[in-house]
């Protein structure tokens, strides 16, 4: 052994080498697969239990108590459901937010599907169109909102000006001033602003389909519709599928939209379970039967859960 | 939130040394019983559609409070637009926040406010006495919970040029009157625009008092029995229908707070229930509007009353307060007439005092179309009159309950039957 290996130093190479078996056990104990994954898993567990888990036990907790704002709250059992259930407003609300729901997300589904048809096609400009379509998606809803109330304003607003300029019209409709239409205006807007993500994962999807197929299906005979039906939308499915499922989940929780642009009116037209849950705890105070309507809105949740769980475990 | 940090000295030598450095007597709003010096005192407030109201306490009265006493005043201004009521449910909720505040919607959360009756009765004392209406609301169970401020004025808003082409030259007395002249000006493309929407004021200060100027109120006096069930609520809801058919813009029942505003200050409509901050907007951005926008008192009903419903300001200890007593002294600060009258002057009187001192006071002759606000004060009713005004009330309020019977009968559900219904769901509320 030469005289080098042999001086002091060699002391000083030879405990880094101890510590390295040490961290080698801490680092072989970690890298084991059950250790590893639960490290990794821990923090956004923490992250979901404390600001999405602890406010959801708490409305659970509150829905089955009788709480008014700076008042003890009173265990009432199913008391607040059953006041829910006799309590017609809240079904209105309930079928408000079903037609809601369902309308935007046929909407927004079809749109997307064509938005994205088209953004997959070669035309000049074609990144700057598709960063715009992404604005709707991008503007804070609050602030687009209040740009739709100027929009569907009756006698200045965007939509009664073309129609009276373009001679459609003498007059425009009253976009918010009727239960229907303020219906229809409240999809309307919705749809505008769920549109991309729809156009945006849609075009993802049809770019990971290969062009073989599409080759294949040319040469025995499919034309443009026939492509589209038999390769197109099947390779399209799964991705249609998940994000129809996340959609109507926001969807069906929307608050923002309605709140600003009808505050629920006019006569309950469009108050959703959102809104109505909102107005009643923060409006009238009582939070327990705000939770209670909050927490109906849960198994339908839990069913739309459910069912992706299902379809992305059979893919 | 009040900071305080230990100090053996009290407030009271601690005032004592601060105004004899500054020069400013320490006044009779200084506790005998404080015990720390505080640091800071958190006051929320909903931002006023007069902005000088608020430059006024940022600039002049917060900075001499700091002077006077040492203590920093951090004035917390809340958006307009319904959102106040929630931050303060989110802080009473939570026990943590404002000092003081103005507590809008107070039935909510009396509970968790110190009782102030000190303040407000001396205030009364020195200041020609309260307004009966407003004792409705402040006083709980003998005790004042909260010190009221003023009053947010609704009325008739209305174009006086559009007016004077259909012949009416003055504002109409009674509500037949009112539809009448609502009918030509619609024929004339200047429809009113009458707000019954999902909205928190513009709605209610004409509704509440057209039922009542027919006669009816929503409950009895004890607040015990539905009072809304009967014939002339009935006659009220035909003639909403008849005013918005034959006299309104069609979207104005959906319409919420500032729906009418941006409507009246695109000449959209000739009239609109609101607060003068309609004036206020056209005499800085559309001068030639200005001059022509006039106000006028809510009609006469059949029983021959007119009514107007009061918007009330009051402000409110909160007792989760690290040191209630430093708010409470700087409450009575605020409302010493030394510092209380140039702030309500330099808001123009949008608040209006609802202290007796003030009902010849010259800050209402600065512009002749304010001082009908001050006839609100006489006329004024809280929206539970002649009920409590109590979280019962409130719910009905934020279900909108009353206004939607009137828009349900609009929009096709006869008159009856939104009557029931309305009945039926308020009878639920109260229990």
């Amino acid at each position: 052994m030469s005289k080098i290996l042999e001086a002091p130093g060699a002391g000083a190479l030879a405990a880094p080498a101890h510590r390295h078996v040490r961290f080698g056990r801490l680092g072989a104990f970690v890298e084991r697969q059950s250790v590893y994954s639960w490290l990794m898993i821990t923090p956004p567990v923490l992250f979901l239990l404390t600001f999405l888990g602890y406010p959801f036990i708490y409305g659970v907790y509150l829905s089955f108590f009788q709480k008014e704002v700076a008042r003890n709250a009173s265990f009432v059992g199913f008391g607040n459901f059953v006041k829910l259930y006799n309590d017609p407003i809240f079904w209105q609300a309930v079928r408000n937010t079903i037609i809601f729901t369902g309308a935007a997300t046929i909407f927004k589904a079809c749109g997307g599907l064509a938005m994205a048809l088209v953004m997959n096609q070669s035309f000049k400009l074609k990144s700057f169109a598709r960063a715009m379509l992404l604005l709707p998606f991008i503007v804070p809803t609050v602030l687009s909102t209040v740009a739709w109330q100027w929009i569907l304003d009756p006698g200045m607003g965007l939509f009664n000006r073309l129609l009276v300029v373009s001679g459609l019209a003498t007059t425009g409709p009253s976009w918010l001033g009727t239960p229907t239409m303020a219906m229809i205006s409240v999809i309307m807007v919705n749809t505008w602003r769920g549109l991309p993500f729809f156009g945006i994962s849609i075009l993802a999807g049809l770019q990971t389909i290969p062009a073989d197929l599409h080759e294949s299906a040319t040469i025995d005979g499919a034309g443009t519709w026939g492509r589209f039906w038999y390769v197109t939308l099947p390779s399209l499915m799964p991705v249609i599928l998940i994000v129809t499922v996340f959609s109507i989940v926001i969807t069906f929780f929307d608050f923002q939209l309605v709140y600003v642009l009808t505050g629920g009116g006019p006569a309950n037209s469009t108050h959703l379970m959102a809104t109505y849950a909102y107005s009643l705890s923060m409006g009238a105070g009582q939070m327990g039967l705000g939770s209670a309507v909050a927490l109906s809105m849960v198994p339908v949740l839990g069913l739309l859960l459910v069912a992706l769980t299902l379809f992305v475990r059979k893919d | 939130m009040a900071q305080t940090t230990e100090s053996k000295a009290t407030r009271r030598d601690f005032l004592k040394l601060a105004a004899g450095a500054t020069g400013v007597a320490a006044g009779p709003w200084v506790s005998r019983h404080a015990q720390a010096k505080p640091v800071q005192i958190t006051f929320a407030r909903e931002s006023s559609y007069v902005k000088n109201f608020d430059v006024h306490f940022q600039n002049v009265m917060a900075p001499a409070y700091e002077k006077a006493t040492g203590i920093k005043i951090e004035y917390q201004i809340q958006a307009a637009g319904g959102s106040a009521v929630p931050q303060l449910v989110a802080m009473v909720e939570n026990k943590n926040g404002a000092d003081l505040a103005w507590v809008q919607q107070e039935w909510l959360y009396r509970d968790a406010l110190v009782d102030v009756s000190d303040i407000a009765e001396e205030v009364g004392k020195q200041q020609g006495g309260w307004y009966d209406e407003i004792k409705r609301l402040s006083v709980d169970k003998g005790k004042w919970k909260s010190v009221p401020n003023g009053n947010i004025g609704q009325l008739m808003n209305y174009r006086r040029d559009w007016f004077d082409e259909v012949g009416v030259k003055t504002f109409p007395e009674t509500w037949d009157e009112f539809l009448e002249a609502g009918i030509k000006l619609k024929a004339k493309g200047h429809p009113f625009g009458m707000s019954m929407g999902h909205g928190f004021a513009d709605n209610y200060s004409w509704l509440y008092p057209l039922l009542w100027s027919y006669g009816v109120t929503v409950m009895d006096k004890d607040g015990k029995k539905v009072a809304l069930d009967s014939s002339e609520t009935a006659k009220a809801v035909e003639y909403v229908k008849r005013l918005y058919k034959e006299a309104c813009i069609e979207d104005c029942i959906g319409w919420l707070d500032p729906h009418n505003n941006k409507a009246f200050l695109t000449s959209q409509i000739s009239c609109t229930n609101n607060a003068y901050s309609i004036m206020v907007s056209a005499k800085r951005d559309l001068p030639e509007m200005g001059k022509v926008i006039e106000h006028g008192l809510n009609p006469k009903g059949p029983t021959g009353q007119r009514y107007h419903a009061l918007v009330p300001v009051t402000h409110g200890v909160f007792a989760y307060s690290k040191d209630p007593q430093a708010a409470k002294d700087f409450l009575r600060w605020m409302m010493d007439p030394k510092q209380y009258r140039p702030w309500i002057a330099s808001g123009d009187m949008y608040f209006a005092p609802y202290l007796h001192a003030f009902d010849k006071a010259p800050e209402w002759d600065i512009e002749p179309r304010v001082k009908p606000f001050q006839k609100v004060l006489e006329t004024g009713k809280l929206t539970s009159w002649p009920a409590p005004a109590n979280r019962q009330h409130g719910e009905v309020i934020n279900r909108w309950i009353v206004i939607d019977m009137f828009t349900k009968a609009i929009t096709g559900t006869p008159t009856k039957t939104a009557i029931a219904e309305a009945v039926a769901q308020i009878k639920t509320i109260y229990g």
